[in-house]
């Protein structure tokens, strides 16, 4: 499965940038998480809990940035499992600065899912994924465009 | 007289059922011994991947958690791989690559099935991810993913097998007048038993002796394979005892061994505990063996006047990941050639290409013997496709073409000797049956009101009765069946047999036999199978083969102890043996009624008065290896009509004539041809396992697998004819198969019948309402 769009953010480019590329502050916006364990700046773990209506698994997800340009390209990926089923994702992010106070990113992920999930799930799986891609993402905005606190 | 007796052609009532109506049956599942423990099974979530780690530390931490088997656990004991019916070998557990989705990965051992699935669910393993093939036509390229690197042929090609004389057929094509070619492809499919798989293994260490309750159609030949694959860790076949118990549903899918058995006798040989594991319905439907799957393309050469010269037929089949096809014939195709079905083709050329594909192990042979449903499907749907192209009625088609009454015995270009048959009788009765002529009258004027109905046939020949040794035998050992007869002092008998019922009613069928050659009342007739301590080795039910071939060994057996109770009556009748003759079911001297004996009387003689110089008793044993198989045939005629708005297929009729030689029990084989077109029609517009690019199953479950329900079954309507198989000891040749081999081609024709008009010339089943209404808008005749 592939998603794409396009998030306009109220705040500047290299804000947008350190938050999306730190483990620790991006991982606040992801699912339901159970823990993190930074490796080093380029690979993390973090076990989320994640599904399709009532069949939902504790995704337990090797991620690393395998490309990161400063001030706007980034490529991550994320592979994992549950019980049963796994997750593959590869995602690309691009971030243009609009002006001093705005922020334009470009995503696209591709997605594969294997095992129960995907068999039992596979027709919810596009209304799930756009559902988890919303609140990510107005997690996103919401905490990037909140007033810096010192 | 023979209703008293129940005897042959008596609708007696199934003995069985007294226990299965009241829930009073034991399946494997109800076994339950002290000690017991429960294995449960991880299973990979991807189609192709390789196994970097596992970890089973948290599954071992858990409280009541005894052992985790990986595939390095087997290593040592040589248990990791273990040897299939066709010469392939699969994985019993993986130790670094896993080749579908659902194989087995580990195995948890616990005191409770309920922690047992907890330690399953708390194994780590990660895993590379592969790059997947599932189509067949594709894994054959070169440049294919390659799914099995442990083999030396670097491909994905497993055998090429060919029959028949390709240069006679080839010239046969060139020179016709009229050719069709049709790509059909027959799908995926899973047997779906309602009971699943499952075994409760027990060794004792003390005696080294391991008994098993297993869910298998074979008992005799799991105890051989055992004693074959785990003779090395001192298992021999004198101390392994396995019972078949009540079975609810094998169809074939309880042919193969799983890997969850050999798991099962592991654990408790490792722990000396007995062990159960029981499928769940979603490890059933995604890991074990599916049926069908090929890919074919057939041509049929004929003259203008529909004449039937060469048939040509190529095939892909997919086996998934391994070879595990549940085939004993000597063919890698089953018993595919006998495609040519009920026409005397004077050439004729099958060649079949096997592949491997991340896909669970394929072949099953689910009711249908041995690739025979692909085969009857094939050419009926491809005389139906000759049918439009030279504008000829398909019931006139047939009729013109089939092979004549008195060419039996018949050899077919493809080498099968067909026993007996009648096709054009069985036809006739099923069109007079149905009013097919007032059916294409009403054909006509709803085509006209643009209704679409449709008139379908199949008139299909079996072949059955695995089987005779110079075509079968599974390791070596030939498929003969066998059956034991014992009748005690007070006239009753105990008969066991080398087969094992799943639902076919053997506990009365065979007692009938008996019943009929011994003149003993069916009631008191126990029939006991599926205890490899008890019963004479066979080789199980499948194939429709029980009565065939354990039918024939009964009635060989009953008659032995007839010959020996016909000298004990002329010595109590004080009458020489040769003017003794069995007469109403008695012994009598000849031409004197008065002076007779019963069954009973010579059975409490045997052990109480026997002659002078002959053993006491009354016993016999059979072991018989039948000289041919049987060809049962049948003609099917459905009615569909078809919805224009939502694309729907309703079977509005359906006439089964069913031809199985000899009938034993009326009752029981009609239920058998309502069973089997049941199981007929599910493929035709329901029943199909696909996957997607990543080896995903898509229907691995009973949300998306639709088994037809009693809402979507129209009633059957059945009759038949009667032509015995002449080599046969009661001239029977099996039914349980004929309904689900002949009944997809009737629908699917059915269907194409009713949209021929629109140019329609083939659908692949299943034909879903989405297919047809796709077909409804492209010819703008949606509603």
């Amino acid at each position: 499965m592939r998603f794409e769009g396009t998030l306009d953010i109220a705040a500047p480019r290299d804000r947008v940038w350190s938050f999306l590329t730190d483990p620790k502050q991006v991982t606040t916006c992801a699912p339901d998480v159970q823990s993190l364990d930074v490796t080093d700046p380029r690979h993390f773990k973090v076990v989320v809990r994640a599904g399709v209506g009532p069949i939902k698994g504790t995704f337990s997800m090797n991620v690393e940035f395998t490309e990161l340009v400063e001030p706007g390209h980034a490529i991550v990926l994320a592979r994992g499992q549950a019980p049963g089923s796994a997750v593959e994702l590869r995602s690309t992010m691009d971030l243009a600065a609009l002006d001093g106070t705005r922020t334009t990113m470009k995503w696209a992920s591709d997605v594969t899912v294997s095992g129960m999930i995907q068999q039992v799930g596979a027709r919810l799986m596009q209304g799930a994924a756009d559902k988890i891609t919303q609140q990510v993402f107005s997690c996103i905005k919401a905490k990037l465009e909140a007033p810096v606190t010192a | 007289m023979a209703t008293e007796i129940g005897g042959i052609g008596s609708s007696v009532k199934r003995k069985e059922d007294a226990r299965f109506i009241r829930g009073r049956g034991n399946y494997v599942d109800d076994v339950k011994l002290p000690g017991m423990l429960y294995l449960d099974i991880a299973r990979s979530p991807y189609a192709h991947a390789r196994i970097k780690n596992i970890d089973t530390s948290k599954a071992l931490a858990i409280p009541g958690v005894l052992a985790v088997i990986t595939g390095k656990d087997l290593v040592p004991l040589k248990l990791e791989w273990m040897p299939t019916l066709m010469s392939d070998r699969q994985m019993v557990l993986p130790t670094d690559t896993v080749l579908y989705q659902a194989q087995e990965v580990a195995a948890v051992v616990a005191t409770e099935r309920y922690i047992a699935a907890d330690g399953v669910a708390a194994i780590e393993v990660e895993y590379e991810p592969l790059p997947v093939v599932v189509d067949p036509i594709k894994a054959l390229q070169p440049g294919a993913t390659l799914v099995r690197e442990d083999r030396e042929q670097k491909d994905n090609h497993i055998w090429h097998w060919e029959v028949g004389d390709k240069a006679g057929t080839d010239k046969a094509f060139k020179d016709a007048e009229v050719v069709v070619k049709q790509d059909i492809y027959i799908p995926r499919i899973h047997v779906s038993s309602i009971e699943t798989c499952g075994m409760v293994a027990s060794f004792d260490k003390i005696n080294g002796k391991l008994t098993v309750w297993m869910t298998t159609q074979a008992p005799h030949a799991i105890r051989t394979v055992i004693a074959l694959v785990a003779g090395h860790l001192g298992l021999s076949e004198e101390r392994i005892r396995v019972i078949s118990p009540d079975i609810g549903g094998g169809f074939g899918g309880k042919v193969p061994v799983y890997p969850g058995y050999v798991l099962a006798i592991g654990a408790s040989v490792l722990t000396g505990h007995p062990v159960k594991w029981i499928e769940d319905r979603s490890e059933n439907i995604q890991a074990d063996s599916f049926a069908r799957d090929y890919h074919i393309t057939a041509e049929l050469a004929a003259k203008k006047d529909g004449t039937m010269q060469a048939l040509r037929v190529k095939t892909v089949a997919d086996h998934g990941a391994f070879d595990a096809a549940a085939n004993p014939s000597k063919y890698p195709a089953g018993l595919f050639h006998i495609i040519t079905g009920s026409y005397p083709f004077a050439k004729s050329f099958v060649e079949v290409d096997g592949a491997y594909t991340n896909k669970p192990p394929g072949g099953i042979a689910y009711r249908c013997s041995f690739r025979v449903t692909e085969a009857a499907f094939t050419i009926e749907r491809l005389v139906d496709v000759l049918a439009l192209e030279i504008k000829k009625d398909p019931a006139e088609l047939r009729m013109q073409n089939f092979i004549p009454p008195t060419a039996f015995p018949y050899t077919s270009s493809l080498g099968w000797e067909y026993d007996s048959g009648d096709y054009g009788r069985a036809l006739r009765l099923a069109m007079e049956k149905i009013d097919y002529a007032g059916l294409r009258k009403e054909q006509a004027q709803k085509r006209a009101k643009g209704e679409l109905m449709g008139i379908g046939i199949s008139s299909f020949t079996e072949i059955v009765g695995a089987g005779p040794s110079k075509h079968f035998d599974i390791l070596g050992i030939k498929m003969f069946d066998s059956c034991e007869i014992r009748v005690h002092p007070t006239g009753k008998a105990m008969v066991r047999l080398g087969v094992k019922s799943q639902g076919q009613g053997h506990e009365t069928t065979f007692a009938q036999i008996v019943a009929e050659e011994l003149g003993l009342p069916v009631g008191d007739i126990a029939v006991e199978e599926g205890d490899t301590d008890t019963a004479p080795y066979g080789l199980g039910t499948y194939a429709s083969r029980s009565t065939p071939v354990a039918g024939g060994a009964t009635a060989i057996a009953a008659r032995k102890i007839r010959e020996k109770a016909k000298l004990i009556a002329a010595h109590l009748l004080e009458a020489s043996p040769d003017d003794i003759e069995w007469k109403d079911y008695k012994f009598q001297v000849k031409g004197v009624p008065a002076k007779s004996k019963t069954m009973q009387e010579v059975a409490f003689a045997a052990y109480t008065n026997h002659p002078q110089g002959m053993e006491a008793g009354l016993e016999a044993v059979d072991y018989y290896d039948p000289p041919n198989l049987t060809f049962p045939f049948g003609s099917y005629i459905c009615v569909v009509d078809i919805d224009r708005g939502t694309g729907e297929v309703k079977v509005r009729r359906f006439v089964a004539v069913d031809d199985c030689g000899v009938i034993i029990n009326p009752m029981i084989v009609e239920g058998q041809i309502h069973g089997g077109l049941t199981m007929g029609l599910a493929p035709a517009l329901y029943e199909q396992i696909t996957y997607d690019d990543d080896g995903n199953i898509q229907g691995g479950n009973f949300m998306d697998y639709l088994l037809p329900t009693a809402m979507e079954v129209p009633s059957w309507e059945t009759a038949k004819t009667t032509t015995p198989s002449p080599h046969h000891p009661i001239g029977a040749k099996g039914v349980g198969e004929s309904a689900t081999v002949g009944a997809p081609a009737a629908i699917a024709n059915a269907v194409v019948d009713a949209l021929a008009h629109l140019g329609v010339r083939h659908i692949d089943i299943p034909i879903t309402p989405w297919k047809v209404q796709k077909i409804l808008k492209e010819k703008g005749v949606a509603e």
